[in-house]
């Protein structure tokens, strides 16, 4: 299954929109259930990089969207059956809806989206946009944990510590994400400027694209 | 040809990093810059590959630097680095999340070359470089080593007129830097100019036909190679080790009670063929003693000290401290014991000045503490590592070798049992050896203990009492280092045995 992170970036991009729209389009909270945990299973089976930190964000989505939601139009004077079903289709959409995209994030590296952007001849600037927004994020999501790391190997007791501290401790890993953020960012442009990067002249790929993007270069018969 | 002229650059600081420096570079020229970190090298090289003041900030930038007779700023971005390889000291400042083929394709892809061309170039430098390995992993989950031939190959793609390579062994095992020189050497004919800055000159004596010294932001005029080998007294100046020294061995230790202990470790990490990184592995440090870890780029040498700080999971076996089981303890607690210091500082800093790094190292936590005796403390070390002036600076904002000395001075001010140093890049000028040097002593007298991790095996051969080398994803040899050279292990590595001059 893991196959599926080699699919062509706009493919992933298509079916996570007609997910999306599928989704809110559903027409009770079952269906939209179904679309959602569809998605949830979908994350597993390809095992996903970073799925047990989106469990947890979701579940914590759910849970705020259930209260809120339930509440506010409880109050509004719906019953409490016609609430929690809007409650949970709303819940539903949103779960379906991030984790779509949640998977092509995650499964798109900055060089398969190049690959596909340059193979679909677009132009150079859309290119390091499109490479950009989908590959920097799980960047510095793993700049993050990398971050909460060198705490720990610095003598940070983050774990098992009560919440308050481990809040104080992420907040405490923002100024040096901050940093990284700013190295990062220059990293890429002095890479982009001596590798030769122009957003005016489109660029080619050494990957074969198709419904798949090449991951992995096969060398040549050596001759014995 | 490649003309700098009367050179100056300042970023800001009283003293420019580099005054007045010129060079020229003819066809068939190799030119080696060696120096102490700081001297400037890596400013003069950025200034002569068009980075600086092209890419770069800089506050005063004045001379000439002249590429085939026509001054870089005449050029385009794109023209300038058409002619130019480029491989920075520190990676991190030109890699981003690509893949290994995408990185080496990614001149030629930008420049929009044939697929079927691009794939031929790209699997010749693989092969070339020994890289085939690392098809399709992500540039940055590679080792140190592994990165730096990547970035190698990748700045070879388009046959520069003229490379720059700034410090190119850092991180390499000795037979990747046998590989990068028979690289370069085979190359010599297609690239018409080679510059390189470079502390540890050995290995690169064979590609370069010219050696200058630099000092103190002060280039001196470049001699033939053979010449500069003839004796000490430039190295030293220049404040850098001399390549071929008598062997200098700190007093032997046999070691105290166990301090750390790891038994029968295996990782829960596999490789790309599913074996685990790293399987029964085996070994202790003990009290007063230093332990030099040896082995291949991606060997797994950092794999194991994330293990034994508890930041990887081990599938099976254990970590021992100070006698004391560390199975059910947090990597905080193990990290208390042994204190870590990457061969990457950047990597492990998170607060806004060096004072709060070292006071995060005392006490543990990111609090801000109106302790006068700790703030003695802490500025008393700071001193003691040359970082006195920088105690309110950011670490961020400090050249490397000010970062590794203040990871030495966060280890020193704490009560680890052990340190684990990877890769310490001091270790080739003389007022960084020394800096170290102490530092060892000074645990070790202590009754702590420590672990070295590195490619340079002079180091090793010169500070530590005993070696183990890591191959396969075990320990393959465990005993004194004077009798590691000559094993069946440090054989099998097909490595060059540290090289010493016979004491005069």
């Amino acid at each position: 299954m893991r196959r599926a992170h080699e699919v062509n970036f706009f493919v992933k991009l298509l079916l996570a929109s007609l997910i999306m729209v599928a989704a809110w389009l559903a027409p009770s909270w079952i269906i939209g259930w179904a679309i959602a945990l569809a998605v949830v299973a979908l994350l597993g089976a390809t095992r996903v990089p970073g799925l047990r930190g989106y469990l947890k964000g979701g579940l914590l989505l759910v849970a705020l969207v259930m209260g809120t939601w339930t509440v506010n139009l409880t109050l509004q004077g719906l019953p409490l059956d016609a609430a929690l079903a809007t409650a949970a289709r709303m819940a539903a959409r949103l779960i379906a809806t991030t984790g779509a995209f949640f998977f092509v994030m995650e499964t798109s590296t900055p060089g398969s989206i190049l690959a596909a952007c340059s193979a679909a001849r677009l132009p150079s600037m859309a290119t390091l946009v499109l490479s950009l927004v989908f590959g920097v994020i799980p960047m510095l999501r793993e700049e993050f944990e990398r971050i909460g790391d060198a705490q720990r190997a610095r003598g940070m007791e983050i774990d098992g510590v009560p919440l308050p501290t481990r809040l104080r401790f992420a907040l405490a890993r923002g100024v040096p994400l901050l940093v990284q953020a700013v190295r990062m960012a220059h990293a890429i442009s002095i890479s982009l400027a001596i590798y030769g990067y122009d957003t005016r002249h489109k660029r080619s790929t050494w990957r074969h694209v198709g419904l798949m993007v090449e991951a992995r270069l096969p060398l040549p018969e050596r001759s014995p | 040809m490649l003309e700098v002229d009367s050179l100056t650059v300042s970023f800001g600081s009283a003293t420019p990093a580099v005054e007045g420096a010129s060079l020229t570079l003819a066809e068939g020229d190799g030119l080696l810059v060696c120096g102490a970190t700081g001297a400037g090298k890596s400013t003069l090289l950025a200034a002569a590959a068009g980075l600086v003041p092209r890419l770069v900030r800089q506050a005063a930038f004045s001379g000439s630097v002249r590429l085939d007779d026509r001054p870089l700023a005449d050029r385009t971005t794109a023209e300038l680095f058409a002619q130019m390889g480029i491989v920075l000291q520190n990676l991190d400042d030109q890699l981003w999340d690509l893949g290994v083929e995408d990185l080496i394709a990614f001149p030629l892809e930008n420049r929009g070359g044939e697929r079927e061309a691009i794939r031929a170039r790209v699997s010749e430098l693989l092969l070339a470089l020994g890289l085939d390995g690392l098809r399709g992993r992500r540039v940055l989950t590679l080792s140190g080593g592994e990165r730096r031939m990547v970035a190698l190959a990748a700045s070879l793609a388009l046959v520069p007129r003229l490379l720059v390579l700034d410090e190119p062994t850092t991180g390499l095992d000795p037979a990747a830097r046998l590989r990068l020189v028979e690289t370069l050497s085979r190359l010599r004919n297609a690239i018409p100019m080679l510059l390189i800055a470079e502390q540890d000159a050995a290995p690169l004596l064979g590609v370069a036909s010219r050696i200058a010294f630099m000092h103190d932001a002060v280039l001196a005029d470049g001699v033939a190679t053979a010449g500069a080998m003839q004796g000490d007294r430039a190295w030293l100046e220049a404040g850098v080790l001399p390549p071929r020294r008598p062997r200098h061995r700190r007093a032997a230790c046999t070691g105290g009670r166990t301090l750390l202990g790891v038994a029968g470790l295996r990782t829960a990490r596999a490789r790309g063929d599913g074996a685990p990184v790293l399987r029964d592995v085996a070994f202790e440090v003990g009290a007063g003693e230093v332990v030099g870890l040896i082995g291949r780029n991606g060997a797994g040498k950092t794999t194991l000290v994330q293990t034994m700080l508890g930041l990887i999971k081990a599938a099976a076996g254990g970590v021992a401290l100070a006698g004391e089981d560390a199975a059910g303890w947090t990597p905080a607690r193990r990290a208390r014991r042994i204190g870590y210091v990457p061969q990457n500082m950047r990597r492990v800093l998170f607060n806004l000045t060096v004072r709060e790094e070292l006071l995060s190292a005392l006490t543990g936590s990111t609090r801000a503490t109106a302790d006068a005796a700790l703030a003695e403390r802490v500025q008393a070390v700071l001193a003691r590592y040359g970082l006195g002036a920088t105690g309110e600076a950011s670490p961020f904002g400090l050249s490397t070798r000010q970062q590794a000395l203040l990871g030495l001075a966060c280890v020193d001010c704490t009560s680890a049992d052990v340190a684990v140093l990877d890769e310490p890049l001091l270790a080739r000028d003389l007022e960084g050896r020394r800096m170290l040097e102490g530092f060892l002593d000074r645990l070790t007298a202590g009754g702590r203990g420590a672990m070295l991790i590195s490619h340079d095996l002079e180091l090793i051969d010169d500070v530590t009492d005993r070696t183990l080398i890591l191959d396969d994803g075990r320990i393959v040899f465990d005993g004194p280092t004077a009798q590691a050279w000559d094993s069946a292990a440090f054989a099998g590595l097909g490595w060059p045995a540290p090289h010493f001059a016979e004491a005069a």
